[in-house]
């Protein structure tokens, strides 16, 4: 059929492009840019593997999960683990306790990295640039369980940041990592500390793209450098800063929770249990698989739902969308 | 495939026989034809079952049943690697090992009762005389490995000896001050207080902690002072059995009277302020740093720092010392060796041997098999001296603990055997000998409680509720400790709170549990 098709398609006079079927519109897509697809092909691949075949996985929330009767031949449940999650005050807890961190986190370490770009770009000094730049990238590449011990340290009631403040005349050395009230700030603090340098590199990269000769000519008008701050570079990199922020608005129920074990003490539960951690002693300690992913199935539709308004908002507000 | 394996087996077996000729074989063979069973056998998060392990092949020399290693002989998570293995629905012949924490016997019994492993009773009964021997003598271990169906599924790992944590003390600091190792509780506080103000360690300071630990759990601990308790086995968090009936410590109401004058101790800085982060490094910074006074923590270990700090701490003399006697004049150690351990192995469902099987079992519990689990291999790591094995120079005085040399060659390893205490004292520093003959001559330390074996509705029940319980709890308790809530202006609501996350219902599941499988 499809031979008979050919021979009839190079016939007819060149200018005249046959009418093909969606078969062959495929078939004939690939030949001509099969290296294209093959670049494609390592990136569906891993979708598929890590993140599609995964998913079907998510059954087992809406069953009486067994590893050895399997996820087939475990009996099905209903909402059962849906209604354990949703009576628990400890769960709603720390969903309160993921949006707070979130939130704050959103509010102060995501302008952070912006900040800092800024203030990169404004440096004249092209070495003590550079070195100021790799001082600020260091931080990311030490492992978690460093930084987390060098906070426990720095925090104790013998740590650094005690013998200051009593040098300062503070009477009492505070215990800060036992007291419900410190962790937020002690959480998000050392995370801007660690991460603000490394994600400022995205920022800068679109200052770089900025065109100089809009700068010159704000130059001609006599604006000052504040001015060009936010009157050329901002609103020139407006696009990268929302799509970093509907990225970060989908991640906002993902609280570091290697992190965050590290960091808490059954006293500072109050504030400091997020859902993963939740999850974390709930189910996967006890191995009570099904219930941990009912948290994650709740988790990943709160996120989904996240995602989807704030690209609307922005797709409102400035045109600039994830899709 | 098959012929392969049974020849290979063959060539191992024959060249075993020539080749390690130097021991008769005294035993009988279990099998004449030389078997391989497949073993799926990983623990500690470090090692896998290792056929060249010199135990393994003269395990497999003495009853003709080698076997071979499926889980990989490296590093990696045990509990992971099983939970793989049973998920892949493909159960080697036998399954074995250790958890890191605990619920190995959970996963038994689990598994055991939805058919992944053979119930063992029978087999016991016909072919393994030494392991029915065994549970005959003590019928609390068969309870307490029974799965709710009344079948065993595994063969347990018991340790031997009952001394595990105690209490030591700088003595030379005692002796400095003119005091006396404290007999009760009252004496242990006016101690406690001395070390905190008449700077024992003479520098001026007053940076004395009179009493540290690695574990939060620990200063908990001290709640035993006040006669109640904080846990009921080896493990922290545990319920205890009070007259029969099920209990939490932390739920109980001698608890308050405990946790209030922990609290008040933690607030007059004699329990070391920092014990929440310090965690592991505890014992290093403080004992180094000359600054530790009173500590609860492993006999043998802790005995260690005498010859670790000889020379940087003139005069360092860190000592075992009784447990002071609580309010009600009761002298009583709340942590020991738990009997039984929950872990060891069985048998997967589709083992064509397991009458072959049981018998390796049942070789592990005869003198001969308890020796090689125990101490090695003869000639290698143990000679016999008049009759009793004793560990070579070479390994006594080897690279590293004699423990971690025993997991290299495949000894000491969590198998179904029972362990010898003669293994451990031949190592064993002579403070820390000094301070086991204390407890152990003293009767000190109370039974550690076997733990439950929940059928499917008590399990439901249980994880249900549990870890929220617990959590609370932990939260509860840590804050009356650092004095951020008062314990008698919160008791009642901590305890209608309890009571609202299901303590109740958990504990009557524990207790149903607990009368099936102990009661007569």
């Amino acid at each position: 059929m499809s031979a008979v098709n050919h021979t009839k398609r190079h016939t007819t006079s060149e200018f005249d492009l046959p009418e093909l079927s969606v078969q062959e519109k495929i078939i004939d897509s690939f030949k001509r840019n099969w290296q294209i697809y093959l670049m494609l092909a390592p990136m569906v691949v891993y979708f598929l593997v890590f993140a599609y075949r995964p998913m079907l996985g998510l059954v087992i929330a809406f069953k009486d999960f067994s590893l050895f009767k399997g996820i087939w031949g475990s009996p099905w449940v209903g909402l059962e683990h849906f209604h354990t999650l949703f009576e628990d005050p400890f769960f709603w807890r720390a969903v309160k306790n993921t949006v707070i961190i979130s939130g704050f986190s959103l509010l102060f370490a995501f302008p952070a990295p912006i900040i800092l770009a800024l203030m990169f770009n404004e440096i004249r000094h092209q070495g003590f640039k550079r070195l100021a730049q790799t001082i600020a990238y260091l931080p990311h590449f030490i492992s978690i369980v460093i930084v987390a011990g060098i906070v426990v340290n720095f925090f104790a009631p013998s740590g650094i940041v005690n013998i200051i403040l009593t040098k300062l005349g503070m009477a009492e050395p505070t215990y800060f990592l036992t007291k419900p009230e410190w962790f937020r700030s002690i959480f998000i603090g050392s995370n801007i500390w660690k991460e603000a340098g490394f994600e400022s590199i995205i920022y800068l990269a679109a200052i770089t793209g900025v065109s100089p000769s809009l700068y010159e000519s704000a130059k001609v008008d006599g604006a000052t450098r504040f001015q060009m701050m936010y009157l050329i570079t901002l609103p020139c990199i407006l696009p990268t800063i929302l799509i970093m922020l509907i990225i970060r608005i989908g991640n906002l129920l993902e609280v570091s929770f290697e992190y965050v074990i590290l960091l808490y003490q059954p006293a500072t539960y109050e504030t400091a249990d997020v859902i993963t951690t939740w999850i974390y002693r709930q189910g996967l300690q006890n191995s009570n698989y099904d219930v941990a992913t009912a948290a994650g199935v709740f988790n990943a539709v709160v996120a989904f739902a996240l995602v989807i308004t704030a690209n609307q908002i922005s797709k409102r507000l400035s045109k600039t969308s994830l899709w | 495939m098959k012929t392969k394996t049974l020849l290979l087996g063959a060539i191992a077996s024959a060249s075993l026989m020539f080749g390690g000729a130097a021991t008769p074989v005294s035993a009988e063979k279990i099998t004449s034809e030389p078997l391989e069973l497949d073993i799926f056998f990983h623990f500690r998060d470090k090692y896998g079952w290792d056929s060249n392990w010199p135990v393994a092949q003269e395990v497999a020399k003495q009853t003709g049943i080698s076997l071979n290693g499926l889980a990989p002989t490296s590093a990696g998570n045990s509990r992971e690697l099983f939970n793989l293995m049973i998920a892949s629905g493909d159960i080697p012949d036998i399954v074995g090992g250790e958890f890191r924490g605990a619920g190995m016997k959970e996963a038994f019994d689990q598994y055991g009762m939805e058919g992944a492993f053979q119930p063992l009773n029978d087999l016991i009964a016909e072919h393994a005389p030494e392991i029915q021997k065994m549970l005959d003598e003590n019928p609390i271990v068969k309870s307490a490995i029974s799965a709710p169906d009344g079948n065993i599924y595994y063969i347990p790992y018991m340790p031997d000896g009952d001394v595990a944590r105690i209490w030591y003390v700088r003595q030379d600091w005692l002796d400095k001050l003119g005091l006396e190792q404290p007999k009760t509780v009252d004496e242990l506080y006016d101690v406690l207080v001395a070390f905190r103000d008449q700077d024992p360690n003479g520098n001026g300071e007053a940076d004395e902690i009179p009493f540290f630990a690695r574990h939060t759990e620990e200063a908990l601990r001290l709640v035993t002072l006040w006669g109640a308790r904080s846990t009921g086995s080896d493990t922290y968090h545990q319920f205890y059995i009070d007259n029969g009936t099920v209990a939490h410590p932390y739920a109980h109401e001698n608890f308050r009277t405990g946790i209030t004058n922990v609290a008040k101790w933690y607030a007059e800085g004699l329990i070391d302020k920092e014990i929440f982060t310090r965690k592991s490094r505890a014992r290093d910074e403080l004992l180094g740093g000359n600054t530790g006074g009173v500590t609860h923590d492993w006999v043998a270990s802790t005995a260690g720092y005498n010859t670790k700090l000889k020379d940087q701490i003139e005069g360092f003399s860190f000592m075992p010392m009784a447990p002071p006697a609580d309010v009600n004049g009761k002298v009583w150690e709340e942590h020991g060796r738990i009997a039984v351990k929950p872990t060891g192995w069985g048998i997967g469902y589709s083992n064509e041997h397991p009458v072959e099987t049981i018998k390796l079992f049942n070789y592990y519990f005869t003198e001969e098999g308890r020796r090689t689990a125990n101490f090695g291999v003869e000639g290698l790591t143990y000679d016999m001296i008049d009759g009793k094995p004793q560990f070579k120079d070479s390994v006594l005085n080897g690279d590293g603990s004699v423990v971690g040399q025993m997991w290299e060659i495949g000894a000491q390893i969590p198998v179904g055997f029972q362990q010898d205490y003669e293994y451990e004292r031949q190592w064993t520093n002579e403070i820390a000998l000094k301070g086991i003959e204390m407890y152990s001559e003293g009767g000190y330390v109370v039974d550690q409680f076997l733990g439950f074996a929940m059928n499917t509705e008590e399990k439901a029940v249980y994880d249900k509720y549990w870890p929220n319980l617990l959590s609370f709890m932990q939260e509860s308790y840590e804050k009356w400790i650092l004095g951020a809530t008062d314990v008698n202006a919160d008791w009642d609501d901590y305890q209608a709170q309890l009571e609202r996350l299901g303590y109740a219902e958990v504990q009557a599941a524990l207790q149903s549990a607990y009368e099936r499988q102990y009661g007569n």
